[in-house]
C-alpha cells in the first residue's frame, strides 16, 4: 500500500489494445502465451519469452466487426475462441491467423470457456442462452440452453459450469447434464454480479458485485458447508465520509494454491486467502481500473488489464485511462500462510 | 512429534477473542494489549490475574466489582481462567476450536484434534492436572455449564470425551466433503463426443476446416437466425425484420402463424422444418422483448452418426438440407435496453452511510449499456454461416461491402469498426 505503482515489475506490451480490455487468457500449454480481447474489436496474443521477459510481443492479431467481450483458448493452446458485440462466436486459428465462424447467438457474448474434458466450448450470451460448441463438427453448434435472464459470466471447473446472470441470479450445471440447472441460486450479494471465478480445487466459486463485495460460495448443497459461505467488502475507500465503493471488476483463483485475486475499478488488485479470510497481499495501485485478470496455469505469473470499464459512461472515457496489458511474476506472496509453516 | 504437526496447521490463537496469530510472541503481546489492559491506567499486564489483583490493589475494586476481560467473547471474560498465550486454555476449548478450524480448512474430521488431544494437552501446559480439572470446573461454571454431564470429567480425558465435543465432531463426520461436488456422473448430453472418440471431422492442430459457404453448412433442422420459417402458410413475412415471437402487445401478424412449439423439444429431436421454437421456452416469460428475436437452435441431434462427413471432403454436408437461401438475412436491432423479464428487475438497496457507488444501475452492466453506445453498437446481425465462411482476416480481401444494401445503410453507426473482410463473401 505504501509502494506506489512500478511498471518494472510488470512485462507489458509495446501495442496494447486502443480501447477496453473484456479478457485475458492465458495460454493452457504455454504460460508464456497470454490472449487478450478488446473493446476494440481485436483479439490479441502476446508473447512473454521472447528477448527480454520485460515485453510482450503480439504474435498474431484477430480483428473482428465489432467489441469482442470474450476468448478462451483450445485445450491445445493452438486455437482460440471469441464472442463480443456481433453475436458471433469465431475460432481463430492462432498459427495461421485464419478465423472460421462458428455460429450466432441472438445477442452479444458475454462469455465463454472452454472445456478440455470434451473439448467443448461453452458460450454465455445477453440473449439468455448458453450454447455449447464443437469447432470440429460442421454442424459446430452442440446445444443450446435458454436461462432465465442474461448470462454475464460463466465459469467451470471440473465438471460444474457456474453460470452469473442479470437480476442476481446463479446457475450451476453439471456439464454433463446441462438440460437442468443442478442448483438454482439468488447471488448472496445484493447489488449486481459483475465478476466470476471458479475454485481450482473444485469447492465452490467466487463472485464479485457492482458494490465493492466478493462472496464465496460452496456448491456442496449441505447445510454444514453451506453455511461456510461469506462475503466480504474490498474496492472501496472512505473520502471525507463517503464510501467511495468500486466495482470488483475480475476475479481469478490462483492455480495451485487456491487463493483468490481480485481486481477493481480502484485500480488495485487484492489477493485473498478465503479459507483463513485474510488478505495476503495488495498490489501498488494500478494506473487505471482493472478490467481483467489471469493466472497462468502454474501460478507463477498474473496478467492485470487496466482500461476504463465504462462505469460512467461516455463521459468516463474521457478521463483518459490508457489501456494497458501487463503481466508480472508472482511468488510465495500468494501462498496460504498456512501453506509456509 | 504431534506437536509440531500440530503447529503447522493450528496457529497460536487467543482463547479471548479466537483471532489467528503468526506465532505466540505476537499472541502475548495481543493479550497484553487487548486483553491485559487495566481500563484506568495505562498499565497492561501479563495475565488476566495479574490485572484482576492490579485493579484491585492499585484502584481499589472490590473483586466482585472488577470490569469484565475486555474485547473477549461472550463467556471468556472473566478472570478465573489464567490465560498466558496458549497456555491455560481448557481442554474442550481447545478441542472445540480445533473441530471448527477443521471444518474451515476443509480437513477431515479429527486431522487436527484427532493427533491424541491427551498428549497434546500434557505437552502444551505444564499444569498438574489438578491444576487443569479445576480451571476446566471454573470455566464450566463460568460458562453456565451445558453439559453438566460433562463437569466431572476429568479434565485429561474431557477433550475426546466430552460428549458435546464428540458429538459436534461426529455430526461433522457425516458429511463428507467430497472432492469433486458434482451429482454423479450422467448420459452425456447430445453433442457430447464421449472422451476418447475421434472428432470426426477436423483434427487438432488442422488448420480449421473452411466450413462450406452454402446451404449446407446451417444446422440441419433449425433454421439459423433471422431466418424465417421458410414456408409460413400465408404468405411470406416482410423481410428483414422477425418480430420477436410471443412479444407482449405485439398481435400475431395475419396470416402467420404464431410460434406455438411444443414447449421443449427432447434433444435429439430434430424439429419439424420451419419452424423456430422460441428461446425462452418457459411458460409465462416472454422471450427478449427487444428488436433481436431470438435465434432459436434447437439442441442438435445425436453426436455425428451419419451427417459429418470429414469435413474438407466437400462443401455440403448432405443431410444438412434446410430450406435455405444463399442470401445474407439480417436483423436490425434498436439501441434500447430492455428487461427481458421485467418480473425480475432489481433495485439496489439503500445506503446506511453516504455512499459513491460508482456503478448505480441494478439492471443493465456497464458492458450493455456500453454496447448500445453509437460507438459500438452493432445494427444488424449478419447471418455468420452465409456471412462468413472462413476467411484469412489480416486484409486478406477488400473490405468494401459489395453486394450488401442493407450492411452499408447502418455501417456508420459502428463509427470506426470498419467492416472486414471476412464478413462478406
Amino acid at each position: 500500500m505504501s509502494s506506489t505503482f512500478d511498471s518494472a515489475n510488470y512485462a507489458t506490451a509495446d501495442s496494447p489494445p486502443f480501447d477496453t480490455i473484456s479478457s485475458l487468457q492465458f495460454s493452457p500449454r504455454n504460460s508464456e502465451q497470454l490472449l487478450v480481447s478488446s473493446w476494440d474489436t481485436t483479439v490479441r496474443l502476446y508473447d512473454i519469452s521472447s528477448t527480454s521477459s520485460r515485453k510482450l510481443e503480439v504474435r498474431a492479431k484477430f480483428d473482428h466487426r465489432a467489441a469482442v467481450l470474450a476468448c478462451s483458448f483450445s485445450a491445445d493452446g493452438t486455437r482460440a475462441y471469441s464472442g463480443g458485440l456481433d453475436t458471433s462466436v469465431r475460432e481463430l486459428n492462432l498459427e495461421t491467423e485464419k478465423i472460421t465462424a462458428l455460429g450466432q447467438h441472438g445477442d452479444s457474448i458475454s462469455s465463454m470457456t472452454y472445456i478440455a474434458s470434451t473439448q467443448t466450448l461453452i458460450t454465455g450470451s445477453w440473449d439468455r442462452t448458453l450454447r455449447l460448441w464443437d469447432s470440429r463438427l460442421p454442424n459446430a453448434q452442440q446445444a443450446s440452453f435458454s436461462t432465465p435472464e442474461r448470462v454475464y459470466a460463466i465459469d467451470h471447473v471440473n465438471n460444474t459450469l457456474v453460470v452469473a446472470m442479470a437480476s442476481r441470479l446463479f446457475h450451476v450445471y453439471d456439464i454433463r447434464k446441462m438440460d437442468a440447472p443442478a442448483q438454482q441460486r439468488e447471488s448472496s450479494l445484493k447489488y449486481m454480479t459483475r465478476s466470476l471465478s471458479c475454485m481450482p480445487d473444485g469447492q465452490g466459486y467466487a463472485t464479485g458485485s457492482v458494490e465493492g463485495r466478493i462472496a464465496v460460495e460452496y456448491f456442496d448443497p449441505s447445510p454444514a458447508m453451506q453455511e461456510k459461505k461469506y462475503a466480504f467488502k474490498c474496492h472501496r475507500q472512505t473520502i471525507d465520509d463517503v464510501d467511495h465503493v468500486w466495482p470488483v471488476n475480475a476475479l481469478a483463483f490462483h492455480p495451485p494454491f487456491n487463493t483468490l485475486a481480485s481486481g477493481g475499478s480502484d485500480g488495485v488488485v487484492s489477493l485473498w486467502d478465503h479459507k483463513i479470510k485474510k488478505r495476503l497481499r495488495q498490489y501498488p495501485k494500478l494506473p487505471g481500473p482493472v478490467a481483467a485478470l489471469a493466472f497462468n496455469g502454474d501460478g507463477t505469473k498474473l496478467a492485470v488489464g487496466v482500461s476504463y470499464i465504462w462505469d460512467e459512461g461516455d463521459e468516463g472515457m474521457s478521463a483518459g485511462v490508457t489501456p494497458w496489458v501487463g503481466v508480472r511474476n508472482v511468488g510465495d506472496e500468494a501462498k496460504p500462510k498456512s501453506m509456509t509453516a | 512429534m504431534a506437536k509440531k504437526k500440530n503447529k503447522q496447521i493450528i496457529r497460536p490463537w487467543c482463547w479471548y477473542c479466537e483471532r489467528e496469530f503468526e506465532d505466540e510472541k505476537v499472541l502475548m503481546q495481543h493479550q497484553k494489549a487487548k486483553h491485559f489492559k487495566c481500563g484506568m491506567c495505562p498499565r497492561r499486564l501479563n495475565t488476566a490475574g495479574g490485572l484482576a489483583v492490579h485493579i484491585q490493589q492499585v484502584h481499589k475494586l472490590e473483586p466482585e466489582n472488577l470490569p469484565r476481560i475486555e474485547n473477549a467473547l461472550p463467556g471468556r471474560d472473566g478472570y478465573e481462567v489464567e490465560i498466558f498465550g496458549m497456555e491455560g486454555i481448557p481442554a474442550p476449548d481447545v478441542a472445540d476450536y480445533k473441530r471448527r478450524k477443521e471444518i474451515e480448512l476443509g480437513l477431515t474430521a479429527g486431522s487436527i484434534s484427532q493427533p491424541p488431544p491427551k498428549r497434546a494437552k500434557i505437552e502444551n501446559r505444564p499444569l498438574s492436572e489438578e491444576e487443569l480439572r479445576r480451571q476446566l470446573e471454573e470455566h464450566k461454571a463460568l460458562m453456565g455449564l451445558n453439559n453438566p454431564d460433562n463437569a466431572g470429567t476429568p479434565a485429561g480425558e474431557s477433550s475426546t470425551s466430552t460428549p458435546s465435543v464428540f458429538g459436534a465432531a461426529q455430526a461433522y463426520i457425516s458429511p463428507p466433503i467430497p472432492a469433486t461436488p458434482t451429482p454423479p456422473i450422467g448420459v452425456p448430453p447430445p453433442g457430447f463426443f464421449p472422451p476418447g472418440m475421434p472428432p470426426p471431422g477436423a483434427f487438432p492442430g488442422a488448420p480449421p476446416p473452411f466450413p462450406p459457404p452454402f446451404p449446407g453448412a446451417f444446422p440441419p433442422g433449425p433454421p439459423p437466425p433471422g431466418f424465417m420459417p421458410p414456408f409460413p402458410p400465408g404468405g411470406p413475412p416482410p423481410p428483414g425484420f422477425v418480430p420477436p415471437p410471443g412479444m407482449p402487445g405485439v398481435p400475431p401478424i395475419p396470416g402467420r402463424p404464431p410460434f406455438m412449439p411444443p414447449p421443449f423439444l427432447p434433444p435429439g429431436v430434430p424439429p419439424p422444418p420451419g419452424f423456430t421454437p422460441p428461446p425462452g421456452a418457459i411458460p409465462g416469460v416472454p422471450p427478449m422483448p427487444a428488436a433481436a428475436p431470438p435465434p432459436t437452435f434447437v439442441p442438435a441431434s445425436k453426436p455425428p452418426a451419419g451427417p459429418t462427413p470429414p469435413v474438407g471432403s466437400g462443401p455440403s454436408p448432405t443431410t444438412a438440407a434446410p430450406p435455405v437461401q444463399p442470401k445474407v438475412t439480417t436483423q436490425v436491432r434498436q439501441p434500447v435496453l430492455t428487461l427481458p423479464n421485467p418480473s425480475l428487475a432489481q433495485t439496489n438497496p439503500e445506503f446506511k452511510k453516504p455512499t459513491d457507488l460508482k456503478v448505480k444501475d441494478a439492471n443493465f452492466s456497464p458492458d450493455e449499456h456500453r454496447a448500445i453506445h453509437a460507438k459500438y453498437f452493432v445494427a444488424q446481425l449478419t447471418n455468420p454461416a452465409a456471412a462468413e465462411s472462413s476467411s484469412s482476416n489480416s486484409a486478406s480481401g477488400p473490405a468494401s461491402s459489395v453486394g450488401q444494401p442493407q450492411a452499408q445503410a447502418t455501417e456508420e453507426t459502428r463509427g470506426k469498426k470498419r467492416a472486414r473482410a471476412e464478413d462478406f463473401l
